[in-house]
């Protein structure tokens, strides 16, 4: 593959796109330097969305601070929290119960598949094709009904906290058989979607070739997630972690770094997590949910890393006096920007924005800690 | 002074007079009907009412504020939709069978000038809109730290026009040789002649160039209409609405209304040229069918496809340059 | 009812403005939009991305810094009349995001919305639920059929 390098030399003139912008679910600016339409260079500038949520949880008792990091992206809302707990339950050296385990791996998938719909839709969206974006909205709902029946609502759950779930995210038997009959109805629609999805010649020939992440290129990048796999690297921090170790699943990969890959390995992900979703569900054990019966104690910073739906989640912090000190969370957002603006280059200024979309985007993630940028 | 008073005259304009008003009705529905019938089912949703998107927006955006546009030439930026809605209303009326006593306008010839008139009216569009959505957006973007603080920098309207520019050059050649088609066997480019061919030979449609040219011609008609696949002068994922951005209250409501005319227009000059049936009276019925035809066809299409980049546009345009020609070759024998 | 109230009762043109929440309330509203099972199209409601077309501006969000004369920006550009519907708690009232220096005034959230542009409703809700959405956008609809 021909390394793709910003040319700046030919860059004609800059059109400048966003905050506000049809193809941008969050506010975020992007300059688009272009040659005869052709993208040259691009560059991404986010800090739109800051609002210091580090900044906030620091000397928060670890409780409210738990339910801050839920706040801070309503698409992967209930990741950061198990992270934040997980990093908790880390210092405090607390054993969940394994049907606690069980029920966060479940919100986990869920909510991956909830994640990778939307992504699919937004992608859909870009490409001006709204029909497949629709249907992948209604599936999407299916999705959403059961967070809500699980968590009580639809965007911020509240699952995690210290010591297990929260009461309220009990499976019982009729929820169970809810999700197992939805996940059926959304497994075999997924299907068809994609049987339609990638026979469909016009699309294909859109997508094929567009916004190509080498495979070098994207680990010189560093990046994670759904969008490295796509380049080839079979690279997931979920055969690392000990919550995923009962659980049989295939990491994804797909060749090429292109809009295509990113689109198709969603859409196996999607099947990966309905596997575990049934196998948490047919194992699920007996028990309790939360344990109470830990006590506060000072620790040192700890960190902890998960994968969500984008990537690898890395929340730090220490605690002092039941408060949260030194935090520090990165998102898979971060490493993917430069992914972002790499993968645009070379194209045509229509694809841009889809060349954006296809690194799964989440600004509001990432905007945390970076320092706003001040006018004279 | 006896031409004015000339009572054949007097019943002819009052024909087309009654005529134009019918269709500019009936167009009003059209929009509404590619969005809630064909889009809608398409999409397993209920969709808006029929009447809202053609006929009720454009009423609301008559009785909103009128906002003087962001343009350097504010006066002629708003006179171009209006221009444009003359050129679609002088297109319907080439095509009623009064207007044929006049060969200056009752030829292909008009017809091609008129709809190169419009092109040229995007274009200008383009290049006059100035809108708020990309560039004095107040943003800090050349400050310290930022790539290349000197470069030139554009909105994304002029892209829009470049675009514009382009779908002149190439983008309409399919539409303008399948107009020719029917000339080819006619072997004149005045619509009487092309009409009464008809008459004593059956409709174009019916012979094998008649064919290809109708598949040429629907193509074109989306390309002529901006919609999917074909829309790239006004791709939402990067110019948004292009040339319409900064149009408010009535000038926008002459684009929406501009715009199911135009849907309705083309169709009745497929009739007229393709099966002799001319826009008068029982005619007018058959054209209310072929655009309703149209539109569906249209939306289903639309519905299914993602926008065309330039890698995409090129060889379809090309290939249908090519039908169309096979089409007049195959009329010419 | 007017022709004027009678058109304007059955085209309303929405557009959305984020400005810097968690994304939740985004994507329940672009869910409200676009997904067939709310589908706000049968309710009249139409989505755009044009100032110049828009009658009612949804923003979300606490208004960073950086979104605010943006937001400022896009206001003056609908023509009038237009509305606002704040959605979201952090529109309404800054969220969980506005006492980031406790008392002090805060230097990165300039919100909530009311502070910004003046709102005509709001619809409560971390995140909203896409029946709010669609009931506070049909609420405004006395006061905008009403307007001159």
């Amino acid at each position: 593959m021909d390394e793709k390098l910003p040319r700046s030399e030919v860059i004609e003139t800059e059109i400048p796109l966003g905050p506000v912008h049809p193809a941008a679910l969050e506010p975020y600016r992007v300059r688009l330097f272009v040659e005869d339409e052709i993208v040259q260079e691009a560059e991404i500038t986010i800090g739109v969305n800051h609002r210091g949520v580090e900044r906030i949880m620091e000397g928060l008792p670890v409780e409210k601070a738990n339910a801050l990091t839920e706040k801070i992206c309503g698409i992967c809302s209930n990741a950061h929290v198990w992270n934040s707990v997980r990093t908790a339950e880390m210092a405090l050296d607390i054993e969940i119960p394994e049907r606690a385990s069980y029920i966060r791996i479940i919100m986990g998938e869920l909510e991956r598949l909830h994640s990778h719909f939307l992504y699919l839709a937004h992608g859909c969206e870009t490409l001006a094709h709204e029909t497949f974006s629709m249907r992948l909205f209604y599936l999407r709902e299916t999705i959403m009904e059961l967070l809500a029946m699980i968590g009580g609502n639809r965007v911020q759950y509240g699952c995690g906290i210290i010591g297990g779930v929260r009461p309220r995210c009990e499976l019982d038997d009729a929820k169970i058989a809810r999700i197992r009959t939805d996940l059926d109805a959304v497994e075999t629609k997924l299907a068809d979607f994609a049987d339609r999805f990638t026979s469909d010649t016009i699309v294909m020939s859109r997508i094929t070739g567009t916004g190509v992440l080498p495979q070098k290129q994207a680990l010189k990048l560093a990046v994670t997630g759904p969008t490295l796999r796509a380049t080839g690297v079979a690279n997931d921090v979920r055969v690392d972690m000990p919550e995923y170790e009962p659980f049989d699943f295939n990491i994804i990969t797909q060749e090429g770094g292109d809009v295509k890959a990113n689109l198709l390995i969603r859409v196996l992900e999607s099947f990966e997590s309905i596997k575990i979703i049934r196998q948490a569900l047919d194992n699920l054990p007996e028990g309790p949910i939360v344990d109470r019966t830990w006590e506060m104690v000072d620790s040192e910073p700890v960190h902890s890393y998960i994968e969500v739906p984008r990537g690898i989640l890395y929340h730090s912090y220490g605690l002092e006096d039941g408060k949260v000190r030194s935090c520090v969370i990165r998102t898979p957002s971060m490493a993917n920007i430069g992914a972002m603006q790499y993968a645009a280059i070379g194209n045509h200024v229509t694809d841009a924005q889809l060349c954006i979309v296809q690194c799964d985007p989440c600004f509001t993630c990432t905007d945390r800690a970076i320092e706003i940028i001040r006018r004279d | 002074m006896n031409i004015v008073l000339n009572p054949v005259i007097i019943n002819s304009v009052i024909a087309v007079i009654i005529t134009v008003l019918i269709c500019l009705v009936v167009s009003t529905f059209l929009p509404g009907i590619e969005r809630k019938y064909v889009h809608a089912r398409i999409q397993q949703r209920i969709g808006p009412p029929v009447t809202s998107p053609g006929i009720f927006a454009p009423i609301k955006f008559m009785f909103k504020e009128n906002i003087e546009p962001n343009s350097p030439v504010s006066g002629l930026y708003k006179a171009l939709p209006i221009v444009c809605f003359l050129v679609v209303l002088c297109l319907i009326i080439i095509s009623t069978p009064q207007l044929f006593a006049i060969p200056a306008l009752a030829s292909i010839v008009a017809i091609v000038g008129l709809l190169k008139v419009e092109e040229v009216c995007y274009v200008l569009m383009g290049a006059l809109s100035k809108s708020i959505m990309s560039l004095p957006m107040p943003f800090p973007d050349t400050i310290k730290g930022a790539v290349h603080r000197d470069s030139e920098r554009s909105f994304i309207e002029d892209l829009s026009a470049k675009r514009s520019l382009r779908m002149i050059a190439y983008g309409s050649f399919p539409l303008y040789l399948a107009l020719f088609v029917p000339v080819t066997q006619a072997r004149s480019i005045f619509l009487p002649t092309i009409v009464s061919y008809q008459f004593t030979h059956g409709p174009v449609l019916f012979t094998a160039s008649g064919i290809v040219g109708a598949i040429v011609f629907f193509i074109g008609y989306m390309i002529m209409l901006n919609e999917y696949p074909f829309s790239i002068i006004k791709a939402k994922s990067d110019v948004i609405e292009g040339p319409y951005m900064e149009y408010a209250s009535k000038y926008r409501a002459v684009v929406y209304i501009t715009r199911g005319f135009l849907m309705f227009t083309l169709a009745a000059l497929f009739l007229v040229l393709y099966c002799g049936i001319p826009l008068f009276g029982l005619g007018i019925i058959f054209a209310i069918i072929a655009a309703l035809v149209f539109v569906l066809f249209m939306g289903i299409f639309s519905a299914f496809t993602p926008v065309f980049t330039n890698k995409q546009l090129y060889p379809v345009i090309v290939g249908l340059s090519l039908l169309g020609v096979l089409a007049i070759v195959l009329g010419l024998l | 009812m007017g022709i004027k109230s009678f058109s304007r009762a059955r085209a309303i043109h929405v557009m959305l403005v984020y400005t810097g929440g968690c994304n939740g309330c985004d994507i329940e509203i672009v869910n409200t939009i676009l997904s067939p099972r709310f589908d706000a199209e049968q309710y009249k409601v139409f989505l755009t991305w044009n100032p110049r077309e828009a009658d009612v501006l949804v923003v979300t969000g606490p208004v960073t810094a950086l979104n605010k004369e943006p937001l400022m920006k896009i206001y003056e550009a609908i023509p009038e009349p237009k509305l606002v519907v704040a959605a979201g708690s952090c529109a309404l009232m800054g969220g969980v995001y506005k006492n980031i220096h406790g008392d002090i005034p805060s230097e990165e959230i300039c919100g909530p919305v009311d502070q910004v542009i003046p709102v005509a409703a709001k619809v409560p809700g971390c995140a909203v639920r896409p029946q709010d959405v669609l009931a506070g956008v049909v609420s405004l609809l006395p006061t905008l059929l009403g307007a001159d």
